[in-house]
Parts: C-alpha cells; structure tokens; sequence
C-alpha cells in the first residue's frame, strides 16, 4: 500500500487542474482513502510536488524485427553504453537502444505504456519475444492490416463480414491490439517496383483502391467496436505536397460517428505534411491539415523531429526506397511474405539543414494548432528521434520565448516555409499532460490508464515541480529539466523510480483484444486454408500463444 | 616518463587505454588504474611493472604488448614508445602526441584518428586508419608511417591525413575515402572503390578497378559514385 501525500496533482480526464490531492495505491490500484490503513502505507511526501498519471506512448517502434535489423545495420550506435550491468540489466544504443534501455529510460522519464505499433503479422512471435524483454511497461502491439493480401482479397470482394472475421483472427493469432494500415496498398505495389500516389490509384492485381482499403478496414473495426480505432500511416509519406492525400485521408472519417473516441487514427502527421512541389520549395502543410483535423472526428500524434541522430524505419517500404536515393544513406528492405514490408535508413536531423528545420517546425505547428484534445505527443521513435527528448517537446510547446530561442539557432528557411514563427499559443500544463496521458490512453480506449481516477492502474509520475509556482512560458529550461527525468515513477503500485535514479525492475503487461466471439469463424475458414496452402508456415504454426508470452492479459471485446 | 613492462606473457587480451595523461600522474593512482583482462576487472600494477622517473607525459612500454588494446586510445599529447609488439586499436581516435612502435602493430592502428603521429617501424596489419563498423569518417587527420608491410583495408572512408606505407599492401586501398592521402612505396591489390577524394599514390603494382578513368598521367574515380578520386603513380 502505498499513500501519496500533499501532492499538487494535475488529472485531465477526471478535470482536475492541480489541486492538492493525496493519493491512496492498493494491489495496483488507485483506491478511496477508506480502503487503505495509513498506518500500514508507505508514504511518499509529494508536498509542492506535480503528480501526474504515468506517461501513455501511443507509437513508438520498440520491439521487433525493424528495430532488431536497425540495430545490426548501425554497430555504431551499440557502442554507445548508457549503463553497465549490476543491479539492472546492460544498457548500450544512442538512438537505437537495446531491450532493457527502453524500458528504463520510458521509467525514468515517467512512462509507463508503450505502444510498439507496427508488428509484421509473420513477426509477430520475435515482436512478443522482444515486449517481453522491455521491463517497466504495460505493452501494446498494432499487427499491421494495410497490405495483407487477405485484407485486400475482402476488400476487394466488399465483404466486410469476412474481413470482421479476419481482423478478429488476425488479433487473436498475433496477440495485436488494433488495426495499423501503413501506406495502404503501397507497400504491395512496392513488391512490383510501384506504389500508391493518390487514395485512387489501382493496387496490382487486386484492383481496389488505398480509398477503399481504407473505408472497409474502418467499418470492420467500427462493426468489430474494439476499443482503438484504425491507425493509419497515410499514403505518399515523406513526399513533398503529401499534405493534400493527408487531409484527404482525414476527411474519410465523416463517412463514420462514434460518440465514444475517434474513428480514425492518424499517425507521425508530420512526415505527412509537406507542401510544395520538391525538397527545393518543401513548406509546411499543418495549417490545413490542423483544420480538417479540428473538423473531423480523428486524432493525430505529432511525428516530431528531433534533431541529432535518428533511424527511420516503417513498414513503408517505397518510402524507404526514396529516402535511401535522397540520402545515398544505408538502406535494409524487408519484404513480409504477402502480408507487409519494411525498410530502415540511418538519418540525422541538422539544424544546418533547411528541409529538417521544416520538419522540425511541421511536428510543433501541429502540436499547437491542432485542439490539445486531438494530438499526442511522439516522435514516432526512432524516426523523428528518441522518446527520450520529449521534455524538449512540452517545453517548446509551453514556451512562445523557447521558441523563439530555438527559431534563431536553425536555419532561416523556416522562417519564410512554415508559420511556426507566428504562432502565439502557449500549451498549458493540463494540455500537456493531456497530450502525453489521458488523451494518448482515450484513443486505445484504455480505460484504467492516463488517469488517477479511483479504479485506475497505479501508474503514477511525481516530477520536481510545483505547478502552482511555475511560470512554464518563462521559466522552460526548468519546464524542460523537470519532464526530462520524473523524481518518482511508481509502475502498478511498485517504486520503480526514486529520486531519479532507479530502484527497482517489474515487468508489465501485454495487453491484446479478443474479439474472436463477435465474429463467425466459419466464413474465413476456406479462405485461410487456400491461403496457408502456399504460405511458408502452417496455420497451426502461425501466430503466438499466450503460454508463450510473460504476462499477457486478454481484453474480450463485447 | 612512465616505463611499463608485462610481469607475465598473456594468453588473453588485455585492454588497458593507457594514454601519455597516466605519466603525469602520482605513482598511486598509477598503480590503481582500471584494465581488464578477459571478464575481469584488474588494477595496472597487478599486470604490469611499473616505473615512473619525473613527470615528462612520455611513456615506454617494454616487452610484449601484441596482447594489450587501446594503447594510446584517443590520447590528446605526449609520447608513447613501445619497444616491441602493440596489440589493436593502438591510437584509434588519437588527437594530438606521437605513438612510434618499434615492433609491429595490429589490426585498427590509427583508426578514425585526429591528429597526431604514429610511426611502426615494423608491419601493420587490417584496417589502418579506417573508420569503426558503423562510422560514417576514418581517420581525419594526422600522421601514420608504417616502415614495413600493411594489411587489408588501409584508410576506409579516410577524409584528411596521410599514410604512408613503405613497402607492400593488401586489397581494398582507401574504399569510400573522400579526402587525404595514401602513399604505398611498394605494391598492392584493388584500391579506390567507392572513392568519392583524396589521393592515393602507389609507386609499385596495383590492381586498378574498371570504375576508374584515365587522365593526363592518373586516374579519376570512381565513377559509380560521380567521386573525384585520384590513384597516381609515385615517381
């Protein structure tokens, strides 16, 4: 038991802008006063202090097996030791860190979810393998949809029945949480030498459209009610005049209502968002599309580019393609059977560099323009950069002056090509808890997490600030310090993290949906057996089983 | 000057990145300072003998050191003189000072060094002066001579400095290198692929690849990456 005292707490789902709360932890669990005996709590003194829920990471590619060959392609970020082994497990990576280093440093920063968010269905046992060995996080994995050919053979047939059928087999089989579309239809043009460069364009042999792929994923996840909805990587990322197919894709979501959260989910925007003709007159896009996303019923995460070293990697393998041409970069192509593909490229963001100031002002526009209820703070790790600067993000999106320092210091392109300069808003910190918790956590429809509502996990973050004395707008360098290592985090009731340094090793769980009693199995049946005939494993082979896994725990959808 | 010599021969590697800095350091804390050997964590008078006259930031290794590593690792000044063999990774990122061998070196002699001399007057072997798995530069500067032969893999993707090579060399001579200098006295196998810079100038035979161009008295490539490169031959 544990009794948080005299904390200033900052809770935007239960609309609790920082009050002096205590807060009572029992079996993982926040509970009443009433429910504990203080004599018997370990108390934390929290005086003066801010005390938020843990951090939920919506996107961020922590486990499987494009990280695994980022990290063989770059021996040199392994060299990097971040923590020799003793108490806790060796650390190594810069950028690219190793198992135990991204759970570590998610603890320390005060993050307790991760959502690793696009699992090859074929990969999906060595991706579970890897959640497993990432301690402190309760996890996630989004088995990726957008490509499959069995997806496109339903999409094709229009029969959303049999595809309802098949994501909720697909879930169950790869342990996923929800639909991820990566550049839908794309990806299987790639395995022609093609892609998709409009919502209208013909995927080869199949003869449906990203438009279609889609709207039918959509309204099978919508039938299916599962608790997040479609995240989709839109087509033509990282082209520049991409932003049009992006407000396109947004606009998809009017065709559909859920009164309970988004129906659509789009991811790492800033990579989606270029105007312009080519990288000579690249401009930013996320005015437009802060509009249309303010005018639909869709979130968004930010994508943000940090600069220093990153790695791109996505299941969008023509994009990959590109970036190696631009960048005369490394590249590794990953083909997944007929069901995905990837790439990885090694990239660094310059502040030198006109094109990645655009980028780097791109994620910030978005941050500030679009409501604080509909965009979540991310990097889309490793491709913007690490997670582990997002105190740079919370601060530069409280501080119009941090802004400002930050405009002189790059390269004046962005000045004339983005609108970053004129932006005047000023996040608060309820905004940004938002965006960092009870909003990232809405959108998985995770219910327990994101706040410290009575009933919810004991995730909790206790940073070196009191929220009532701060000036965030001034006073960012300390805005920035505080977020970047949480003073206490305490992980379902455990103290993982004290005094900033960590105390001690648990390990999470790994959430997946079961939706496999809504559906009728019998209708996929003949059409999973043509298709494993030629597969390269067995059905009874395919997928993971929960004896497998550390600490699954199944969500049934009803 | 600090002069140190093996108590023992060893039968597995040593790592001890002794720069001339520990010279100028009390005899103690000499004594105390951290190498490994293997999986374990030792003390460099549990290794070695160690003698210590003034406080010149000079150091003389005496006997035996084909088994130590990182000797001279990312030294910034002074002087290291090593009477014998050097183990790998000898003066790998070394900033500043003079590293002369009397012996022969090993495999990452000088790589992605600075600035700064090495000097082998005996052979060196693989990847001198290269850039570590990964790295996008070798070495940028400085100076490496190497008296005897040299091994595979001289000065991948080298962007400044020299290395000057008396007598033979192996295959893959300045791959990726976009700046400095290569000078074989002798002959080597393939150079140049994927050379973007910089010269190399070879006074014996070499194996020339198609992707190079000839041009008033040398050659220019390579051209599968539009580079400027230049093989020349010394007079």
């Amino acid at each position: 038991m544990l009794y948080i005292k005299n904390g200033i707490v900052v809770d935007p789902k239960n609309k609790i802008k920082a009050e002096k709360m205590d807060i009572f932890i029992k079996d993982g669990k926040i509970v009443e006063e009433k429910d504990v005996k203080k004599s018997e709590c370990k108390v934390i003194d929290a005086s003066g202090k801010l005390v938020v829920a843990g951090g939920v990471e919506l996107h961020s590619h922590i486990a499987g097996s494009k990280i695994n060959t980022g990290r063989v392609m770059r021996p040199e970020e392994m060299r990097y030791v971040r923590l020799v082994a003793g108490k806790f497990r060796a650390c190594v990576g810069r950028i690219l860190m190793n198992a135990p280093a991204i759970g570590y440093e998610y603890a320390k920063m005060g993050y307790t979810t991760a959502v690793e968010p696009a699992v090859p269905p074929i990969g999906s046992p060595h991706t579970h393998e890897e959640l497993d060995s990432i301690p402190m996080l309760d996890k996630l994995a989004l088995p990726v949809f957008g490509n499959w050919h069995l997806v496109l053979k339903f999409v094709a047939e229009k029969n959303i029945e049999k595809l309802k059928a098949f994501i909720a087999w697909a879930l169950e089989r790869t342990k996923g949480f929800g639909v991820k579309v990566v550049n839908p239809g794309g990806v299987e043009a790639w395995m022609y030498g093609g892609n998709m460069k409009s919502l209208d364009d013909k995927v080869p042999g199949f003869g449906v459209t990203p438009r279609e792929i889609i709207l039918s994923l959509v309204e099978a996840n919508e039938k299916l009610k599962l608790p997040h909805s479609v995240h989709l990587h839109c087509n033509n990322l990282g082209i520049p005049g991409n932003y049009t197919t992006t407000v396109e894709s947004i606009k998809l979501a009017s065709k559909f209502s859920n009164d309970k959260r988004q129906v659509l989910h789009i991811t790492h925007v800033q990579f989606n968002a270029y105007a312009g003709d080519s990288w000579r007159n690249v401009a930013s896009g996320a005015a437009e599309i802060a509009k249309a996303v303010n005018s639909e019923n869709v979130t968004i995460d930010m994508g943000q580019a940090i600069f220093g070293p990153a790695t791109a990697m996505t299941g969008d393998a023509p994009f990959q393609f590109t970036l190696h041409k631009l960048l005369g970069a490394r590249w590794s192509n990953k083909d997944s059977e007929v069901e995905s593909g990837a790439g990885i490229v090694p990239i660094a963001y310059l502040p030198s560099n006109p094109v990645h100031t655009v980028q780097w002002a791109i994620g910030l526009e978005l941050g500030l323009l679009c409501d604080s209820n509909k965009v979540v703070i991310a990097t889309d790790y490793p491709n913007g950069g690490p997670f582990t600067e997002y105190a740079y993000v919370i601060a530069m999106l409280m501080s119009k002056k941090m802004r400002e320092n930050e405009l002189k210091r790059v390269h004046q392109y962005a000045q004339k090509a983005t609108v970053l300069p004129t932006i005047e808003t000023e996040r608060t910190l309820e905004e940004v808890i938002n965006m960092t918790r009870s909003l990232p956590a809405k959108i998985l429809g995770l219910e327990n997490k994101g706040h410290l509502g009575i009933g919810a996990d004991a995730d909790v973050a206790i940073y070196d600030m009191n929220p009532l004395e701060v000036d965030t707008s001034s006073e960012f360098e300390k805005v920035y310090k505080v977020f970047k290592t949480a003073l206490y985090t305490i992980k379902g009731g455990e103290i993982i993290v004290k005094d900033k340094e960590l105390v001690k090793e648990v390990w999470g769980r790994t959430f997946w949906i079961d939706a496999t009693k809504k559906v009728d199995p019998s209708l996929i049946k003949q059409d999973l057996e043509d298709y494993f005939k030629y597969y390269t494993v067995e059905i009874e082979n395919y997928g993971v089983d929960e004896a497998w896994m550390r600490n699954p725990q199944r969500i049934k959808v009803v | 000057m600090l002069v140190l010599r093996p108590k023992t021969k060893f039968d597995i590697s040593v790592e001890a990145e002794i720069t001339p800095e520990l010279a100028t350091k009390n005899l103690k804390e000499i004594e105390n300072f951290q190498i490994y050997c293997g999986n374990r964590t030792l003390k460099l008078k549990d290794l070695f003998e160690i003698s210590k006259q003034g406080d010149e930031k000079k150091i003389l290794l005496e006997g035996d050191f084909s088994k130590v590593k990182y000797i001279g690792f990312g030294m910034d000044g002074g002087e290291i003189i090593v009477k014998g063999n050097v183990g790998t990774h000898c003066g790998a990122l070394m900033k500043n000072g003079k590293i002369v061998i009397e012996g022969n070196a090993d495999d990452w002699l000088g790589a992605e060094m600075k600035g700064g001399e090495i000097i082998v007057k005996g052979n060196a072997a693989n990847l001198v002066g290269s850039a570590y798995y990964g790295d996008l530069a070798g070495m940028s500067g400085g100076k490496i001579l190497i008296e005897g032969n040299a091994g595979n893999y001289i000065g991948d993707k080298m962007t400044g400095g020299i290395i000057e090579i008396k007598g033979d060399a192996g295959d893959f001579i300045g791959t990726e290198m976009r700046g400095g200098q290569i000078i074989i006295h002798g002959s080597c196998g393939f150079v140049g692929s994927d050379m973007r810079g910089g010269e190399i100038i070879i006074k014996g035979n070499f194996e020339l690849l198609p992707s190079f161009v000839e041009k008033e008295g040398f050659w220019i490539g390579d051209v599968n990456v539009k580079g400027e490169g230049k093989i020349k031959k010394l007079q």
